[in-house]
């Protein structure tokens, strides 16, 4: 028996115990989020949405040979719209996955002042969906060259530089905005269907009801993803067709991050308040 | 057992300071009360068990200890300070909550060293309390597989990490197989045996009485017996005598008035409790009266337990009664 042979180990002279602080509960989080393979599903859909999203557009661009035919920008500005998907889904799990299995009482009795956990794993969530959205980018940069050549994207071109760097700050937001909705919700399956009514399904509503209202027209810009999306996409030249003013990239960021924030603050007060 | 021979004051086990301090603890879930105004205190190096039936408030208790649940009134403490006052809460106690409370798509030991990341805790010692709870072989099996057996061991695993002098167990033996019920039972012994003091809940009382030095009954969120486990025992257990006797009335008129309570099972087939079997004979015997049976039966542990809660449910029912008129008139007032 266990309990008899080993009595060294339990009597170890001191076992080393320092005080709780950020940087460990940090370093507890990026431990937990590579101990799962839902982490590398992931990392690995990501990716492969984003190339598979440019090597389409670098072959549709190949049939049809009219002005309107996708160029080499589209095919790095289109990937964050499926990489989207996976990574709220990410940053749901990483909290949902712990009040499903009764981990968040391990967590939050290690962490009793509870915010800062949730404060990590947000740190840990926003780097993870910040290097998908650029590694990506240049995936699906290396994987459309073959089929633009000398129409690829100019890497010099500030916009392009913009798409890269943005796409990366799209996804850390969205993967945040997943965290925050599934610390509110503490339930996977509601907060995925909230967080992808949010990103998806909320600007074809908004669409639906314009004729009804214009406070749907004026506010659509304003809407999470569509705002967000802003910096992650090419510039867009002129008003849409029915008159819309699009935000731009940054003030559009900027409006998203305004609704990742709330959305934390929820959960942080939330997540203080309520018994785990 | 110099545990017995000293008098015990109520609701306080041991002495020093105590290691668990629980003043007017109160847990109300709508209007559902799950811990009733409970005051206890731990004391260190005692094997602590919190024993009650299922629903009594035990875990909700365990769990207010840590931080997770928070308490509706009143106050717990833990070596003088809330929980979550103290910078490295591992350090201070060590807890096992459920089996469950560990996510099922990790490995043990990454389990282990996550916990052990936010305290600084170096794997050495990750390794160390897998060693000691045996779980060397399915360490880097993910948690999802394990036996109920195995997950206990792993939540005690957890629980030694920051190698806490004090340990909260809720029900760990709870659906173990025998080799298991036996394994937490030596674990628990062995880490009293290094001076720690163990708050154990259990739904049993022999499990209790196997584990703990000190006990503290609840029963619907509110204590009902503490102290030296003997005592409590003691105090709870009624000894009983059964009398068949061919002049039942007259006996049961002398032995009430000797302060003996009397239950007729049959007729001249009669329970006594509160003489021992010594002066219900003398009283016989003074009386001429004829004894065909004369026969002490000793309580169980589980007959003083059900009497411990039996007592508390008539209490409560009383207490109903008694507080219906106050509630009657306060809905009156609150209608007009």
């Amino acid at each position: 028996m266990s309990a008899h042979t080993s009595d060294r180990a339990v009597l170890s002279p001191q076992v080393e115990v320092k005080p709780v602080s950020f940087p460990r509960v940090l370093h507890s989080e990026w431990v937990k989020l590579w101990s799962l393979r839902s982490t590398y599903w992931t990392v690995f859909a990501t990716l492969g949405a984003m190339v598979l999203f440019a090597v389409l557009i670098g072959l549709s661009a190949n049939i049809e040979e009219s002005e309107a035919a996708a160029d080499g920008e589209m095919a790095i500005g289109i990937g964050y719209y499926f990489a989207q998907v996976v990574v709220a889904v990410l940053g749901v799990l990483t909290i949902t996955g712990e009040y499903t299995t009764g981990m968040i009482r391990s967590t939050l009795a290690a962490v009793p002042a509870r915010v800062p956990a949730l404060a990590a794993k947000a740190v840990v969530v926003a780097a993870v969906g910040f290097v998908l959205g650029v590694v990506g980018v240049a995936l699906a940069y290396l994987a459309s060259y073959p089929f633009f050549g000398e129409d690829a994207a100019p890497l010099a071109d500030p916009e392009i530089q913009r798409i890269f760097w943005g796409t990366g700050l799209y996804l850390a937001g969205v993967g945040l905005l997943g965290l925050g909705l599934g610390a509110i919700l503490r339930h996977t399956a509601g907060a995925v269907t909230l967080i992808l009514g949010v990103l998806l399904m909320l600007p074809t509503l908004w669409q639906l009801l314009m004729s009804a209202s214009d406070w749907f027209l004026t506010s659509l810009p304003y809407l999470p993803s569509l705002a967000g999306e802003r910096i992650a996409t090419p510039a867009i030249a002129d008003t849409g067709a029915e008159g819309i003013q699009a935000l731009s990239p940054w003030a559009g960021f900027g409006v998203f991050m305004v609704y990742v924030l709330l959305t934390f603050g929820v959960a942080a007060l939330l997540l203080r308040r309520r018994d785990a | 057992m110099s545990e017995l021979s000293r008098r015990a004051q109520p609701i306080v086990s041991g002495k020093g300071t105590p290691v668990i301090e629980a003043v007017n603890l109160t847990k109300r879930y709508g209007d559902k009360t799950a811990v009733d105004d409970v005051t206890f205190q731990v004391m260190p190096g005692t094997v602590t068990g919190f024993l009650g039936p299922n629903g009594a408030g035990k875990s909700t208790t365990m769990r207010m200890i840590v931080g997770l649940d928070h308490p509706t009134a009143g106050s717990v403490t833990v070596n003088g300070k809330p929980y979550a006052a103290h910078s490295a809460p591992l350090r201070e106690v060590g807890v096992l909550l459920d089996a469950k409370a560990v996510h099922t798509g990790r490995s043990a030991y990454n389990h282990l060293r996550a916990m052990a990341a936010t305290h600084g805790i170096p794997k050495r010692r990750v390794r160390e309390v897998i060693e000691l709870t045996g779980l060397e072989q399915v360490a880097s099996k993910r948690v999802g597989g394990f036996s109920l057996g195995m997950g206990q061991r792993l939540g005690i695993a957890a629980a030694l990490l920051g190698d806490p002098k004090t340990l909260i167990l809720d029900e760990p033996v709870n659906g173990l197989d025998p080799e298991g019920v036996k394994w937490v039972r030596t674990m628990v012994r062995y880490l009293a045996s290094q001076g720690r003091t163990v708050f154990i809940s259990s739904h049993l009382m022999s499990e209790m009485s196997q584990t703990a030095d000190h006990l503290l009954v609840i029963g619907r969120g509110r204590i009902i017996a503490s102290g030296p486990i003997d005592e409590v025992i003691g105090s709870a257990r009624q000894a009983t005598v059964r009398v068949v006797t061919p002049d039942p009335d007259r006996l049961s008129r002398r032995l009430r008035e000797q302060g003996g309570q009397v239950t007729v099972l049959e007729p001249g087939r009669l329970e006594v409790t509160g003489l021992t079997h010594v002066q219900i004979g003398e009283i016989a015997a003074a009386d001429g009266v004829t004894l065909h049976e004369l026969t002490p039966m000793n309580a169980s542990l589980e007959d003083a337990y059900l009497s411990l809660t039996r007592d508390e449910v008539e209490y409560r029912s009383e207490m109903m009664t008694t507080t219906d008129p106050t509630t009657d008139r306060a809905t009156a007032e609150a209608e007009r």
